[in-house]
């Protein structure tokens, strides 16, 4: 019983063709200024996630997910809007989750410094909120990102209200010298604070750089150590929604140019956060939702699957090992994690900040995102084990 | 034209009316709305539609599909607000059509059409951009509690018949195999393809020993004493002759023999369907307690007007938690309960975001009916409508007083009236969003969040 007085949406719109075409696969013969015009306006895009991420993160921090007095401090304008529930939920567990992780890397029984690489940081508050927890730590923290970002954030960081807290929380002072940006606002040197033995150092740099096959090992060890990156020192790499915007063979030497600066006998390993599984309704909808947007999920259908993620790793030598160098690969989603990692008072008391009538709807969009963590060290005996408590984590089964 | 009818003409464009007429309109529904009770009863056959949330765009999408108003009778099932970017003109479109049609549309209440609800989902801010302040919200929920909480549907029947309600000249029936009495449930496609089809089985029948059936069909032999057969017309068992498979026309005094091989009720007859946005409650046995509630209210955290909005069915046995905070899980054993209890053969619900737009359970006694596509501009799934033929052998009487079901045992008697009655003839339409681009109506490009 069809209403033929009502139009068909459907067939008025055929031969319209889609909509934003632009991006990957640009034709050849485009002449060359076009291409970095679009090109900085593709970047511009990418850059620009990180405002949308840390919307995502204010709001739930405002909403009681989070405790992070960090995130209101850097987060460009202030007021955000609030996000719904399950938003508020899923940067909750991708914040905890990955909180999980670093915690166990640094409380790890081996008394000895850290260091943490964190890929496209944007406006992140992490280094803070360990600064927070464990005033005594001993850990190098490094931040990438494009220079528009790091500068951002600097700018942000200039702000007394931030060098209060940063001095009442993490008794750390801004370097007085802080004046080193140029006159375009932006910054081309590492920006830098020291307390004690604990580093921080913001690296405004397009990871793309780092991609000229043409580089060896020693000019790559050169260059880490250049900006202040001791290879003697078990590093966790982070990827928190970042190497998914490269090219993946952009991504993939990225991961190498880092892992493989590191002598085997140091413990390494790489966390990365972002979405998968695009292949169903829910993730066709969410690629082409975001394409609409200009933003491209460049490495999805390469590492579309936990178990992808885990290959991925292997690939980097993070995994199962033989002799004295153990390792693991491990891949879960955010629904699981939300299930399994979440202790149930904690889980009670998240459910409990804010209605949430959104469960079949949490579960697609939670499922659709996962961490996975690998890691691999030379020990001889498991109390040397940086990376011991991450093979204790609930792991996930293949895909349900 | 009639000011309500300039009015619907203006929000099938999806144009907001002024402030004015929507404090006018809003006092018009709730005059229609307070004569109604917490149970509506409606008249097969109609269209049962899940929630809506906003994506106006779908519902017109969803009337192109269904048939208009009022050519098609339509039973929403609430959740007409929140989410989308269009709960305003959705809303009160459906209100216009509600006091244009009262009897071609039915509303009923759905756990966002509440004041705390929209100020977190949407709804409340929405109406604060539109309008400038908070009025029209307020308008608009205070019809909210005077919406029903459950429907009736009665005179549905058991099997899809292309001569039925339908009218004929209309192309999407016309795939309709028209010799074939026997089709349960269909699923077609928005173009009107059918998509897929199940052939009714013979209904599942408690073990044919006499002394079992007896008790479930019909009042043990020493209380037919008791009770004069005049008062307890089984509905199953009206003279229906058009039934042709029906042997012999089961009268009290042969059920014990016609119980065991033949199917009680005729095949163009069956219970009535009960409609809630929800689900059950503990509290609730009976489709009767649901009208004794005080529903001119704000929808409550707890109890049984907030468990029928906020429930939702699940894999378990009994009750369970329900993670949203407010409502329960109700495994198939309370549904196969309460259904036998209260001579239901279907529960329609919503609630529930199901990716095929309508989902059926615990063996056909309960189906979720989703309306909104790719809901949220973001999951992808289609929508669906469930349509009701009308049981036409009965000539439009409805043969049923539902509700009242337990009655015809006498009181203080705990008693399972009978096995599952067969479920009501069913046609999903399936239909998927409409593209945002349409000219005409303002549209703005939805942004749909993601992690970033």
């Amino acid at each position: 019983m069809s209403a033929p007085q009502i139009p068909n949406l459907h067939t008025l719109r055929r031969g319209v063709g889609r909509r934003g075409g632009r991006g990957r696969g640009v034709a050849s013969g485009v002449a060359e200024s076009n291409n970095e015009t679009n090109q900085t306006r593709k970047d511009a895009i990418v850059q620009s996630t990180d405002t949308d991420a840390a919307t995502s993160r204010l709001s739930a921090v405002e909403a009681g997910y989070l405790d992070d007095p960090f995130a209101k401090l850097l987060t460009h304008g202030g007021h955000v809007d609030r996000r719904l529930p399950l938003m508020n939920r899923g940067t909750y567990v991708r914040t905890v989750a990955i909180d999980r992780l670093v915690d166990e890397f640094l409380r790890s029984t081996r008394k000895c410094a850290r260091q943490i690489i964190s890929l496209g940081a944007g406006s992140d508050s992490r280094f803070f909120r360990l600064k927070t927890k464990y005033p005594d730590i001993c850990l190098s923290y490094h931040e990438f990102d494009f220079p528009t970002n790091t500068a951002a954030k600097i700018h942000q960081m200039q702000n007394p209200s931030f060098a209060h807290s940063l001095k009442g929380l993490c008794n750390m002072d801004l370097p007085s010298s802080s004046t080193s940006l140029s006159n375009d606002g932006i910054q081309n040197d590492s920006f830098q604070l020291q307390a004690d033995s604990c580093h921080y150092h913001l690296h405004p740099l397009d990871l793309r750089t780092l991609t000229n096959p043409k580089r060896n090992q020693d000019q790559i060890k050169q260059d880490l150590s250049r900006l202040g990156i001791s290879l003697d020192v078990p590093t966790l790499l982070l990827s928190e929604c970042c190497l998914i915007y490269l090219p993946p063979e952009d991504a993939d030497s990225v991961l190498s140019y880092f892992t493989s600066a590191f002598h085997p006998a140091i413990p390494v390993a790489v966390v990365i956060y972002e979405p998968i599984r695009p292949h169903d309704a829910f993730g066709r909808t969410m690629v082409s939702n975001l394409t609409a947007r200009g933003i491209h999920l460049q490495t999805l259908h390469a590492h579309d699957s936990l178990a992808a993620q885990k290959e991925r790793l292997g690939k980097h030598g993070l995994g199962s090992m033989a002799g004295k160098e153990t390792g693991g690969a491990e891949a879960a989603d955010i629904d699981f994690i939300w299930q399994t990692w979440i202790e149930e008072a904690e889980k009670e008391r998240v459910e409990g900040l804010e209605w949430m009538d959104e469960v079949e709807e949490w579960r697609l969009l939670a499922r659709h995102y996962c961490v996975a963590w690998g890691w691999r060290e030379t020990s001889d005996n498991v109390n040397d084990s940086v990376f011991e408590p991450w093979g204790q984590l609930p792991m996930q089964d293949e895909e349900a | 034209m009639s000011d309500l009818d300039k009015a619907i003409a203006q929000l099938r464009a999806c144009r907001p009316i002024p402030e004015s007429q929507v404090r006018e309109l809003c006092y018009k529904a709730r005059e229609l709305l307070i004569e109604e009770g917490n149970v509506v009863s409606v008249d097969a056959p109609v269209t049962i539609c899940g929630d809506i949330h906003g994506q106006f765009h779908d519902l017109m999408e969803l009337f192109r599909v269904g048939g208009d108003v009022p050519d098609t009778n339509y039973l929403f099932m609430g959740d007409f607000v929140d989410r989308g970017f269009y709960s305003l003109e959705s809303f009160l479109l459906l209100l216009c059509l509600k006091v244009r049609y009262p009897d071609r549309i039915t509303l009923i209440r759905g756990n966002h059409e509440s004041r705390q609800i929209t100020t977190v989902y949407g709804f409340y801010d929405e109406c604060i951009r539109k309008y400038g302040s908070a009025n029209v919200w307020r308008y608009c929920c205070e019809v909210f509690d005077y919406l029903a909480l459950g429907a009736l549907i009665l005179g549905a029947t058991t099997d899809l018949a292309p001569t039925s309600s339908i009218s004929l000249e209309e192309s999407t029936q016309s795939t309709l195999p028209a010799d074939d009495d026997d089709i349960e449930s269909e699923v077609l496609d928005s173009q009107g393809r059918v998509q897929c089809k199940t052939i009714r089985t013979p209904p599942l029948r408690d073990p044919p020993t006499n002394s079992t059936s007896n008790g479930h069909i019909s009042p043990a032999p020493d209380r037919d004493a008791l009770s004069p057969p005049a008062e307890r017309p089984p509905s199953s068992s009206l003279p229906n002759a058009s039934s042709p498979t029906l042997g012999s026309t089961p009268q009290p005094s042969t059920s014990q023999q016609s119980s065991s091989s033949f199917p009680i009720h005729p095949p163009s007859s069956t219970g009535s369907i009960l409609c809630v946005h929800g689900g059950l409650s503990p509290l609730i046995d009976t489709v009767d307690k649901i009208r004794l509630l005080d529903r001119k209210q704000e929808v409550p955290h707890e109890g049984a007007m907030c468990d029928l909005l906020w429930s939702d069915p699940d894999d378990i046995e009994g009750w369970g938690l329900s993670p949203r905070g407010a409502g329960y899980l109700f495994g198939s054993d309370i549904v196969t309960h309460f259904n036998r209890k209260n001579d239901l053969s279907l529960i329609a619900r919503a609630h529930q975001l199901v990716m095929e737009g309508y989902k059926e359970m615990f063996e056909r006694q309960i189906v979720t009916v989703w309306s909104a596509p790719n809901y949220c501009y973001r999951c992808g799934n289609v929508a669906a409508i469930l349509e009701i033929g009308e049981d036409g052998a009965n000539g439009g009487v409805v043969g049923r007083s539902n509700g009242d079901v337990g009655r015809r045992y006498g009181l203080g008697e705990e008693q399972v009236p009978h096995s599952s009655l067969p479920p009501p003839g069913r046609r999903y339409r399936v239909f998927e969003a409409a593209p945002q681009d349409s000219r005409g109506m303002p549209a703005k490009k939805p942004v749909a969040e993601y992690f970033l």
